[in-house]
């Protein structure tokens, strides 16, 4: 059952936009007209306050193993205080804005190898030296990095909204990963789960999801990567520049050797020293440690795909592995292209006839080093 | 290579002794003779011990083998994990090796996810045997090794050890033997699957979260013993606080024996008794206590993935 192709230009977040009637569509077999809202049940949201320092922030996320919360700015009542203002939220605080501020607080602060032992210092302290003992607090840190705008949508706007949005709008000049509902977040896994889990009951998606990410046109992209001799300050400085939450980490004649996600920042918080002068390829060993000490099971260095996997098998292994993205290496493990959830949702999107423009990727535009 | 240099050999690797980079040379390609005739799914008579993930804890296996038996005087069957994250991970696998080829009908080693050139090279074991040896001839000379250890082993036709678990590509221990082994771990496919697998509480099949490999549930697992006229499937490859779980009616049982794995987790370690009969005990040890697990003399800065 396909929808209408939507009206180009205008956009009104909440309203119901297709013309499907109500009674006939609005059964399970139509996920396009499903509630944001339904998505979102019993979720424990975990928020920061705006005045917490962006180290304790950091820590919030990590004791909460979640990558990203809403940040809530303290409104000063003018009179007494016991009227209690609604705090209202400002922003997202997630692994991408501590990275881009500790290395805007590095690069501000001119940090030199020599002399001090930077090596040995931990993120904490080296964001402590940088601002000369004063502390940030997280509400001047969030949404520094170019992800997770914050943005926000009824419980009643559409999923086929929701996909179009996250598939291809931009708020604040930024690519949409996240929207704010009154019951609490939606994420791009959390739809492409639900849509994954149901899909059977969807008859267009299910021969959507059938055919390869050849067929489809997925992961022919430019892959950004990183070499694994590089230093992590490198591939940090890399995510942030380009806006990307991971990149490969790549040995010889480009052979995808393994990953370094934003989220893993949340391990150098952890460890003694800041690794961000340790080589890609060493703190890719590291992560992986600690994960395997963490969750009693060690994990496959790469999350791969082949140009012949199907949609359907892709979207399993993001789902089953919880990242964002996937690349696709060919005969010889050559990391080729990527496939994330937002390519995941622009193929649904393209699918359900929506208008998806094509010159969104951020990634396209960057050739990884070795190319 | 006589029979006294291996035990010499064995003798000294028993201290936690490394021995010379030729010797290893020498040791390695007499393994591979004796495990290339091996099949994929070797096949063992009870009685036997079987044990799970050793990951280079030395001190540890020194202990398995207080409590299990000396090697020869109980057969034992290893299966895998031999390698990476703990600080012995070379004199660990050495011995089991020099075990083999001296006892090669007493010891049966099969190959875990571990003993791949991919992984290893993230998870410790070629940092190690680089640091120790000053070069990387000695891991090349165990991943060769790694490629030719069986994939499974069979206990009197009734239980089936595998490092990982079961495959959607396998339904039969007969396929399993037309896997051609002698490779790299692969990505995927059945040898992948076998190595990476893990039992979960799920109808049918799941992809992993590892990246590799399945879950499988209760009910694979009674279609696997039904099929193949088997009592049980022992395996390993997961941590268990408790040093072994028996999981889907006691059909399949994890036996992990890294107490106190990465010298912090706190769990004790298992192995599996079989007699005769193939009635099963389980016994459960500690971490070695009054040895610096270290390793003896200097105190060597941990390596950054262990911190």
């Amino acid at each position: 059952m396909r929808s209408p192709k939507s009206p180009t230009g205008t956009f009104n977040i909440g309203v119901v936009r297709n013309k499907h009637r109500e009674g006939i569509t609005t059964d399970s077999r139509d996920w396009s007209m499903v509630h944001a809202g339904a998505l979102v049940l019993d979720q424990k949201v975990v928020t920061i306050d705006g005045s917490t320092l962006v180290e304790d922030a950091c820590q919030i996320l990590i004791d909460n193993n979640i990558s990203s919360a809403p940040v809530l700015a303290q409104s000063k009542s003018p009179v007494s205080s016991s009227i209690e203002r609604k705090k209202s939220y400002i922003g997202m605080f997630d692994y991408g804005d501590l990275i881009t501020y500790v290395l805007i607080v590095l690069k501000r602060s001119n940090f030199s190898m020599e002399g001090d032992d930077v090596s040995s210092l931990e993120i904490k302290e080296i964001v402590r030296r940088a601002v000369a003992g004063q502390s940030v607090p997280v509400r001047l840190a969030s949404d520094l990095s170019r992800k997770n705008p914050f943005y926000s949508i009824l419980s009643e706007t559409t999923l086929l909204s929701v996909v179009e949005e996250f598939a291809c709008g931009t708020h604040r000049g930024k690519e949409i990963t996240v929207m704010r509902l009154a019951q609490g977040m939606l994420s791009q896994s959390m739809v492409v789960d639900f849509l994954f889990k149901n899909v059977h009951n969807f008859s267009d998606l299910e021969s959507l999801m059938n055919q390869t990410l050849r067929e489809l046109g997925l992961g022919h992209n430019s892959v950004l990567s990183v070499n694994a001799d590089s230093p992590v300050l490198d591939a940090l400085t890399l995510m942030s520049k380009f806006g990307v939450s991971s990149l490969a980490v790549v040995g010889q004649m480009g052979v995808l050797l393994g990953n370094i996600s934003i989220t893993d920042v949340k391990y150098v918080i952890k460890s003694k020293n800041s690794l961000l002068w340790n080589t890609c390829f060493q703190f890719v060993g590291f992560v992986r440690s600690r994960q395997g000490i963490d969750d009693g099971q060690d994990r496959y260095p790469v999350f791969d795909v082949k140009l012949d996997t199907t949609l359907y098998q892709t979207v399993a292994k993001l789902i089953a592995t919880k990242a964002h993205r996937l690349w696709v290496t060919d005969d010889r493990n050559r990391a080729s292209g990527v496939v994330s959830l937002t390519d995941v949702l622009r193929a649904i999107a393209k699918n359900a006839g929506l208008k998806v423009s094509e010159s969104r990727r951020r990634d396209s535009l960057a050739k990884g080093p070795w190319a | 290579m006589g029979s006294s240099d291996l035990d010499r050999q064995i003798e000294q690797l028993r201290q936690c002794e490394i021995i010379t980079e030729n010797e290893v040379k020498i040791l390695c390609q007499k393994a591979r003779e004796i495990l290339a005739e091996e099949s994929n799914v070797q096949k063992i008579d009870a009685p036997v011990t079987i044990c799970g993930d050793i990951h280079g804890q030395f001190y540890d296996l020194k202990e398995l083998f207080k409590v299990g038996g000396e090697c020869p005087d109980t057969n034992y069957l290893f299966m895998g994990d031999f390698v990476d994250r703990g600080f012995y991970s070379v004199e660990t696998f050495l011995l089991l090796l020099a075990l083999k080829v001296r006892y090669p009908d007493r010891i049966t080693l099969i190959r875990g996810n571990h003993e791949s050139r991919q992984i290893t090279q993230v998870y410790g074991f070629y940092d190690e045997c680089l640091r120790k040896y000053g070069s990387v001839n000695v891991w090349r000379y165990c991943c060769e090794v790694f490629d030719h250890l069986a994939l499974s082993a069979i206990i009197d036709n009734k239980i089936f050890c595998v490092h990982g678990g079961l495959s959607p590509s396998v339904n039969t221990i007969d396929q399993i033997r037309t896997i051609d082994r002698k490779v790299e771990v692969p990505h995927d496919g059945a040898m992948c699957d076998l190595l990476w697998s893990d039992p979960d509480d799920i109808e049918g099949w799941g992809l992993s979260p590892r990246g590799a490999g399945y879950l499988f549930g209760g009910d694979v697992v009674q279609s696997f013993l039904h099929n193949n006229d088997l009592n049980l499937i022992a395996r390993a490859h997961q941590l268990v606080m408790e040093g072994y779980k028996l999981l889907f009616n006691d059909t399949i049982v994890t036996v992990w024996s890294a107490p106190n794995y990465c010298y912090r987790c706190g769990n004790v370690a298992a192995i599996l008794e079989l007699n005769d009969k193939l009635e099963s005990n389980y016994k459960i040890f500690e971490a070695a206590v009054g040895v610096d697990s270290r390793g003896a003399g200097v105190r060597k800065r941990a390596p950054d993935y262990f911190l």
